[in-house]
């Protein structure tokens, strides 16, 4: 819950919560629906999270989940035909889904100071990924649509985390005591 | 140009003005969920009250917390100046605008 919200209405909204959980929704409610009613109070914030972080944060939220998806899709295909070199393949697509779901989280639960330089190598691996697959595709004598479209989103969200980090160093070196 | 309110703003400052010197968060909520009659949630309100703080509408001011809250802070909010003058000016339009229509409004077949 704590994670949803900006630093001045952590303390003030979960107490203002608590305070409603413990005086009259548990009393009146039990556990379960308690617990219940607390976790439909904490998922009406997610919209206000979202609308927080700003246009790139959003886009590169939206853009690490079609990532996420394009990576599952690539290393189950693989996995299944089973084509020479399928293994490494595999691996490579399986590391970008985990690089597409650790920039959800890291987006999620505010980590980016954190976890700044190895998202950098991250981004900057995206990048060379999706750019060696997007002129592999262009060269070959099959052209296959959906590697086109596949590198582009690879390339899209390394961009993107780029100007993302950029940004966030950018609040950082604003926010330090002079 | 006067500053007018949607109905959502209307509701969650006349809710603070009517609870006055108890306009904190959760009490805000209640009072908006009973005029609207029908269920808000809680991110709504909040981020009501966080928009019309920005625009200077509406003030807030942090107290000590109490055990039941984990001792966190509460933040209890007034009705500025300007939050008063874009009631008055809402009210106004709407009175205006709805001046000679003959309530309730007939629907004809």
């Amino acid at each position: 819950m704590e994670r949803l919200l900006a630093e001045r209405d952590r303390e003030t909204i979960v107490g203002d919560l608590r305070e409603e959980y413990a005086a009259s929704i548990l009393p009146n409610l039990g556990r379960l629906r308690a617990d219940s009613w607390y976790l439909r109070q904490a998922l009406s914030f997610v919209p206000r999270f979202f609308s927080e972080r700003g246009p790139t944060g959003e886009i590169l939220l939206c853009v690490s989940l079609v990532t996420l998806a394009c990576a599952c899709w690539l290393a189950a295909m693989e996995g299944l035909l089973r084509h020479p070199g399928y293994v490494t393949r595999v691996g490579v697509a399986i590391s970008i889904a985990v690089i597409s779901l650790a920039v959800i989280v890291v987006r999620m639960l505010h980590l980016e100071a954190r976890s700044e330089r190895w998202l950098w190598t991250a981004a900057v691996a995206l990048i060379g990924i999706g750019g060696h697959a997007f002129l592999r595709n262009a060269r070959a004598a099959h052209f296959e649509g959906f590697v086109l479209l596949i590198s582009l989103i690879f390339v899209l969200q390394g961009l993107l985390m780029l100007i993302f980090l950029g940004r966030s160093g950018e609040r950082e070196s604003r926010s330090l005591p002079t | 140009m006067a500053e007018l309110l949607g109905t959502f703003e209307q509701a969650v400052l006349l809710a603070v003005l009517r609870l006055g010197a108890d306009a904190y968060g959760r009490a805000i909520l209640n009072r908006v969920h009973e005029s609207l009659q029908r269920s808000v949630s809680a991110g709504s309100v909040y981020t009501t009250l966080d928009r019309l703080e920005a625009r200077g509408l509406v003030f807030s001011k942090l107290a000590e917390g109490t055990p039941t809250r984990g001792g966190r802070a509460r933040r209890y909010y007034n009705v500025a100046v300007a939050g008063m003058r874009a009631l008055s000016n809402t009210h106004r339009t709407l009175t205006t605008m709805w001046g000679g229509v003959k309530l309730p409004l007939q629907v004809n077949p």
